[in-house]
């Protein structure tokens, strides 16, 4: 007989039948019939009416019928919640049997049945197994506690179950410990604050003794939990490190990355001139290694996660490039992933290796694989000087074969290799051009036209095939015609007298016929450029480009740090941080990785980028496909050489600039712009700025002439602040990306009991700004603009300019979230820009706020308990009395000072402009550089930003 | 760290099994299957991801294994969880449709203890055997007969990688009760990954080696002893013929206090089966090659003339299941002479290759081919003659281990009652054999 048959009946009646054979007398009956019950239950029938005959069954000393049972009770006690409060009695009694397998089973089922009420009763039974004499029972009731902490969080809290939790983690069997560790860290991702995982030495020093006794899966988790923990020094990492590295030679792969994890992280810390080092790097090579003798899914998911190794650190794979060649059968997409490896392992010393290899990749069958091959082929010109020559030759004898996507691939790559080595390989470009009729991609299409344009001198035909493109101009990709655009035009500044109908033609064409607004921008570009000044046009155009660097497709250094913080994970595989794919990201803290030993000394070698958070400016453009020009428009404009009249050959082209300018552009702007500042009640001058005459919009491409009034603007700034009040450093509010051009960065500062908010104007456009005026959304205290904003002359390119507004607390009041956020809407002539900042609390503290003694002690027994809130800050080396005499710069009042056991206890009292009374205490213990601030208020949502303000004064 | 889900499903989709945290959805089961069957071949299959959930999943015994996570769980944690499939093989004696609908009580038994709130707890089956109440319910009686072939692997195995052994379908606790026969499989497979240069130059030869035990017997101790002049790393060189490895590693379960000394490998092996140590061998085979091909390409106005020479250098011993695939240029139309009727040939269109079969090869002897390919383009260009090779072979080689490894002795602690059988057996796969022309 076997269970099979239960998925058969399907017949009416079957419920009835169910039920008579669950209260039947004989054992084997009822076995069967709850077998029945769950089999039906599996394949999703509903069989919730047998609630109460199973939960019958339930008191039986069969352990098999038992397991059954509860297994059904499982899946319908959510949906019959009271009918679940029945199997309680049972539940509880079982949580004491003497047998230990059932006393685990039943705390285990119990924390799986997510009704409200049972949380009441599972306390007690789950406060005694977790105190279990039987590990068994422990390691199942440590679960315990993170499912109930699902369910009802507070009530974990409240019962101290953390605290039992905490305790497992010293228990002597490592399975209770490896469970306990889980339980702790997920119940921490939802405390992001909390200090549940207090990692130190100690706790550090049992987990690591659990480690090598639990079983594999235990592993991880104190693994994973140790990566979250920051050495001392390099002694204790490196101690660490010898303590893992013996799990780098597991057989469970995930064991393995969990430990490539830990190193990975603590080697920051090591000082690169340690023999360790050397060592810890020749270890990780192996098991990494033998990750790819895995089945294909492990291979991929490995893969993704060399990538990022190699990427922070190359040396560690540098000697192991062959097992990175692909096998004729590997998946495409492990193939794919192992180019890209080979790529970045690629170095003169294996160059010539891996260059046989990708040429014979570019012959395989597979499509894509073949076209990263060849653009592989590319790559390595790129990054390998000494191999240039040959990838070029490899790269024609792919041309030759003359299979479509090969030709379309190598054509967009020798056009990379051209910025990389230029005038250095331009022989081949006849090659090229035999191939132009069979380029039918754009990015390829794209290439070749990038290459006639930039070596048109060379080629006696360029305008020719130039103009063979235009006939189809508007049937090609935007990336097509943007290209063309500019090849025409470099054409045309190289060999003018041949080509000037050309060029208007494209001209016409890019502005007059197409809908795109970027080609149509860039068409009017040039075609204001070349009819002010054709000087100037040709050293735009035409002037030397920034050399591509030798790395493509890297992962920017912020995120890679973080991506190795979190190797052998989800994000590992998509290259992307958790809190991208994470839902609700909550408490999600951007994991860094920690400096390096020696922190004075910033010399790190280059190759490994920045240790912590210095961000590199990228050596070189690292050119992303298809916009060749965007570099161009970004090259700094510099004055031409003469000012002289423009030549005559230009001249019929002026007259069509003009008239472009005085068309539709100031009209449209004027229209965009009127919604948005009726709000500000400014719409007077709106469009003045381009109604002006041409010359005056053509003055950045002619001088910036108002680059010296910078200094007359000057002397706004930089007005002495009073001493001891706290005024954060300016941040960038507004940048000017979105403001276009314009940005604003401030900060707020209080003076003579007034709150000012200080603000940088900088025009980074092309055009004068003017008519500015500012405008606050309700905020949570009323501030609002106690005048205009003082710019009384127009902002000039490049200029920028001090303002201070005064503020008044008086304005219409809306709670915000964050509760000092502020929304602000600054307007000029060019639009009205939306940003918003957040305040320092302690520019609201007014100058009454010190309490009588006698009040302070009254309202601080007032304020209910409830309402109490404390915070502790962190490395704060001051004493009691610089604290106090630095914190009344900012308003906050000392009233008394009471010194216990050597630490001081002062009580401090605050006034908010709203009116709004904050009491607070802090604890200063001389020789600890942790302070504590215990804070009373009636409105106790403004503690966070007082606790935050507090922070700001005593650590600036 | 944390798997929200676990379910099994039908290759058609059916739902099998399923368990959750509790918090989840059931209707992800379909979204998964619709996403999985809807994957393309060059989609890595790993990973999928649907709102906020993360889908793991294997293919095993034709069931969809499948664990979903919604935090930033580790893959390589999930998918080795996932070899649960072998567990549940080792409990119900096979993994099949139907061995998993009639064992469903078993099974979401065995993941109960194994996967708590998420957690993974332990997946050896020594320590479950304790907690597991049910019995299995086999789905076909084993009989005797399957142990006949021992030593020939089944003959997929190119693909799954691990040779089935026809002798393992049987529940492992039914030994239990029948107090039946007391077995013991010991496995050596390698795989090779060999590429020869268009000049006939070894420019990588690579071995994966992994030894498995497969053991039907309750309690026991055992001690490997492997060749004593095994030795590990490049820089321990002994003289004499010594069989040497890069890097190895073992089960958790392997105890090494007489592996340094006298290469014996100590363990209790829990029921089931079980990988007990893995190593790499790269750049450096012991014996020569198995397989050199002699090639002898000419051009004609008509097409191609390939002759081809194929030496097998393995005496006494000899290859089975080799298939040699040579791509030809786009058009070929083929003609073809072979030098013995049991061998055929046939060009494959959509890969555009030629694949030849021989069953069955003896070592030290030589086969040749004659193909001749007509293109139907009029003139060969010297460009689609990049479009020839390179060759690839796939082959078995039994009772044969390309690194020289072999199990000198298997003993086993206590001496049992009865006489216990024990198997070893040696084979090596090709994994990647590459011949460029």
């Amino acid at each position: 007989m076997t269970d099979s048959k239960y998925f058969t009946t399907t017949k009416k009646g079957e419920i009835f039948e169910l039920k008579a054979e669950l209260n039947s007398d004989k054992k084997e009956k009822k076995k069967e019939a709850v077998k029945k019950v769950i089999a039906s239950m599996t394949v999703g029938k509903d069989v919730s009416a047998l609630f109460p005959d199973v939960v019958n069954c339930m008191q039986t000393d069969n352990l098999e019928l038992k397991k059954l049972v509860y297994l059904y009770l499982m899946n319908y006690a959510k949906s019959q919640p009271d009918m679940a409060i029945m199997a309680v009695n049972t539940f509880v009694k079982d949580c004491e049997d003497p047998n230990p397998l059932i006393r685990a089973l039943a705390v285990r089922t119990m924390g799986c049945i997510r009704v409200d009420k049972i949380t009441e009763y599972l306390c007690e039974p789950l406060r005694k197994c977790l105190k279990d004499e039987d590990p068994y029972v422990r390691k199942t009731a440590a679960v315990c506690v993170a499912k109930l902490h699902d369910i009802n969080a507070q009530l974990v809290e409240d019962q101290g179950f953390l605290d039992t939790l905490k305790d497992l983690i010293s228990d002597s069997n490592p399975m209770v410990v490896a469970n306990a560790v889980a339980a702790l860290s997920e119940i921490a991702e939802s405390h992001p604050n909390s200090n549940l995982l207090d990692l130190n030495p100690q706790t550090i020093n049992k987990l690591l003794t659990a480690l090598n006794e639990c079983t594999e899966w235990g592993q991880i988790f104190i693994l994973d939990c140790l990566a979250n923990y920051t050495p001392r020094d390099d002694r204790e990492s490196q101690s660490i490190c010898e303590r893992v590295t013996p799990r780098l030679s597991h057989a469970n792969s995930a064991v393995v990355l969990s430990a490539v994890k830990v190193l990975m992280k603590f080697m920051e810390m090591l000082p690169k001139d340690l023999d360790y080092y050397g060592t810890l790097l020749k270890k990780l090579a192996p098991p990494l290694v033998t990750l790819l003798s895995a089945e294909p899914e492990l291979q991929y998911v490995a893969l993704r996660n060399i990538n990022l190794i190699v990427q922070r650190r190359p040396e560690i794979l540098k000697h192991e490039m062959k097992v990175f060649f692909v096998k004729y059968n590997d998946p495409i997409y492990v193939k794919l992933e192992k180019l890209d490896i080979m790529i970045r392992l690629a170095s003169q010393a294996n160059i010539a290796q891996v260059l046989a290899e990708l040429k014979e990749y570019a012959t395989e069958v597979d499509v894509d694989f073949v076209r990263k091959a060849v653009r592989a082929i590319g790559r390595c010109a790129i990054k390998v000087e000494q191999s240039a020559e040959r990838c070029v030759s490899t790269l024609l004898d792919l041309i030759q074969t003359k299979v479509n996507y090969v030709v379309q691939e190598a054509i967009v790559v020798i056009k990379d290799i051209f910025r990389k080595y230029p005038n250095k390989y331009e022989s081949v470009i006849a090659t090229l051009c035999e191939n132009l009729d069979s380029l039918d991609e754009p990015e390829a299409r794209a290439a070749m036209i990038w290459i006639v344009g930039e070596y048109a001198e060379r080629i006696d035909n360029a305008d020719e095939l130039l103009e063979s493109f235009l006939e189809g101009f508007h049937d090609e990709s935007t990336q097509v015609q943007l290209q063309l655009l500019t090849a025409i035009v470099k054409l045309f500044l190289k060999k003018p007298t041949e080509t000037q109908e050309l060029v208007q033609q494209v001209l016409s064409l890019a502005t007059q016929d197409s809908d795109n607004p970027d080609l149509r921008d860039r068409g009017y570009i040039y075609w204001r450029l070349l009819s002010t000044d054709p000087v100037a046009a040709k050293e735009v155009v035409l002037a030397e480009k920034p050399l591509i660097s030798e790395e493509t497709d890297l992962i920017e250094p912020t995120l890679l740090e973080e991506l190795i913080c979190h190797i052998g994970t989800l994000a590992s595989v998509y290259h992307k941080p958790p809190s991208a794919f994470v839902e609700g990201s909550r408490g999600v803290q951007h994991k860094r990785l920690p400096g390096s030993a020696g922190s004075g000394e910033s010399v790190e070698s280059p190759d490994t980028g920045s240790a912590a958070g210095v961000p590199d400016a990228p050596p070189a453009v690292i050119p992303s496909q298809g916009d060749l020009l965007g570099d161009l428009l970004n090259l700094d404009l510099t004055p031409p050489a003469t000012s002289g009249p423009p030549p005559p050959a230009t001249s019929g082209l002026q007259l069509g600039a003009m008239d472009l300018l005085g068309g539709g552009l100031d009209s449209l702007m004027g229209d965009e712009s009127e919604p948005l500042g009726g709000d500000l009640g400014g719409g007077s001058a709106m469009g003045a700025g381009f109604g002006a005459p041409p010359a005056a919009t053509a003055a950045p491409f002619s001088a910036p002439v108002s680059g010296g009034l910078d200094d007359l603007f000057d002397l706004g700034g930089g007005v002495g602040m009073p001493m001891g009040a706290y005024s954060p450093p300016k941040t960038v509010w507004l940048p000017a990306m979105k403001g276009k051009g314009l940005e604003i960065s401030g900060t707020f500062a209080r003076r003579g009991g007034v709150i000012q908010m200080e603000m940088t104007l900088t025009n980074k456009a092309m055009s004068v700004m003017t008519d500015f005026a500012i405008q606050f959304n309700r905020n949570s205290f009323g501030l609002a603009p106690a005048g205009p904003l003082q710019v009384l002359t127009p902002l000039s390119p490049n200029q920028s300019i001090e303002v201070s507004l005064p503020l008044s607390t008086v304005g219409p009041v809306m709670k915000m979230d964050p509760l000092n956020n502020l929304q602000v809407a600054v307007k000029n002539n060019i639009d009205v820009f939306y940003f918003s900042c957040q305040y320092p609390i302690s520019m609201l503290f007014v100058e009454d706020g010190k309490m009588e003694r006698q009040v302070f002690l009254a309202t601080w027994k007032d304020i209910p308990n409830d309402n109490e809130a404390q915070f502790q800050i962190k490395d704060c080396h001051l004493s009691s009395d610089a604290a106090s005499s630095k914190l009344q710069g900012s308003n906050i009042f000392t009233i008394a000072k009471r010194t216990v056991d050597g630490q001081d206890m002062l009580y401090q009292s605050v006034k908010l402009s709203n009116g709004i009374w904050v009491l607070a205490e802090l604890r200063v213990q001389t020789g600890n550089p942790i302070f504590t601030v215990c804070l009373k208020c009636r409105a106790p949502e403004v503690s966070q930003c007082v606790f935050q303000s507090y922070e700001a004064v005593l650590k600036n | 760290m944390v798997i929200s889900q676990l379910f099994i499903l039908s290759s058609r989709g059916d739902h099998l099994i399923y368990k959750d945290r509790g918090e989840a959805d059931r209707d992800v089961i379909d979204t998964f299957y619709e996403k999985v069957t809807a994957l393309k071949g060059d989609q890595p299959p790993v990973v999928m991801n649907h709102k906020d959930l993360h889908f793991v999943h294997v293919k095993q015994g034709g069931l969809y294994w499948v664990a979903t996570t919604t935090a930033d769980s580790s893959p390589f944690t999930i998918i080795e969880f996932l070899n649960l499939a072998a567990l549940v093989k080792d409990f119900c004696g096979g993994i099949s449709e139907k061995a998993v609908q009639m064992n469903f009580a078993l099974i979401y038994e065995l993941l109960d203890e194994v996967l708590d709130h998420g957690y993974i707890q332990t997946t050896s089956s020594d320590i479950l055997k304790n907690f597991i109440q049910t019995e299995a319910v086999s789905s076909r009686t084993f009989s005797l007969f399957d142990l006949s072939n021992v030593g020939l692997f089944g003959a997929e195995t190119q693909q799954s990688k691990v040779a089935p052994g026809s002798a393992a379908t049987r529940p492992i606790q039914s030994s239990r009760e029948q107090g039946g026969k007391s077995e013991i499989f010991v496995d050596v497979i390698e795989r090779m990954s060999v590429v020869i240069g268009s000049n006939g130059v070894l420019m990588k030869a690579d071995v994966e080696g992994e030894i498995r035990v497969k053991c039907y017997m309750p309690n026991c101790s055992m001690r490997i002893g492997l060749n004593e002049e095994f030795c590990i790393g490049k820089a321990q060189v002994r003289y004499g013929a010594a069989v040497r490895v890069d890097e190895c590693s073992f089960h958790q379960m392997v105890q090494l206090e007489e592996f340094d000394s006298h290469r014996i490998l100590r363990l209790c092996p829990t029921q089931g089966e079980q990988t007990v140590m893995q190593y790499q061998l790269r750049d450096e085979l012991p014996a020569p090659l198995p397989f050199r091909l002699f090639p002898t390409i000419e051009r004609d106005p008509a097409g191609l003339l390939m002759y081809l020479k194929l030496r097998c250098d393995l005496p006494p011993k000899s290859a089975i299941n080799v298939s040699i695939f040579i791509p030809v240029p786009k058009g070929s139309v083929l003609s073809q002479e072979l030098s013995s009727p049991d061998q055929n040939a046939e060009l494959q269109q959509q890969n555009r290759a030629v694949v030849w079969r021989i069953p069955r090869f003896s070592g030290g002897t030589q086969l040749s081919a004659l193909f001749k390919s007509q293109l139907d383009v009029p003139a060969l260009s010297s460009a689609s003659m990049l479009e020839l090779g390179p060759v690839a072979l796939t082959f078995e080689l039994p009772k044969l281990t390309a690194t020289g490894l072999l199990i000198r002795f298997l003993r086993l602690t206590p001496v049992q009652p009865g006489t216990p059988q024990r198997w070893v057996r040696y084979v090596t796969h090709s994994d990647s054999y590459v011949i460029r022309i």
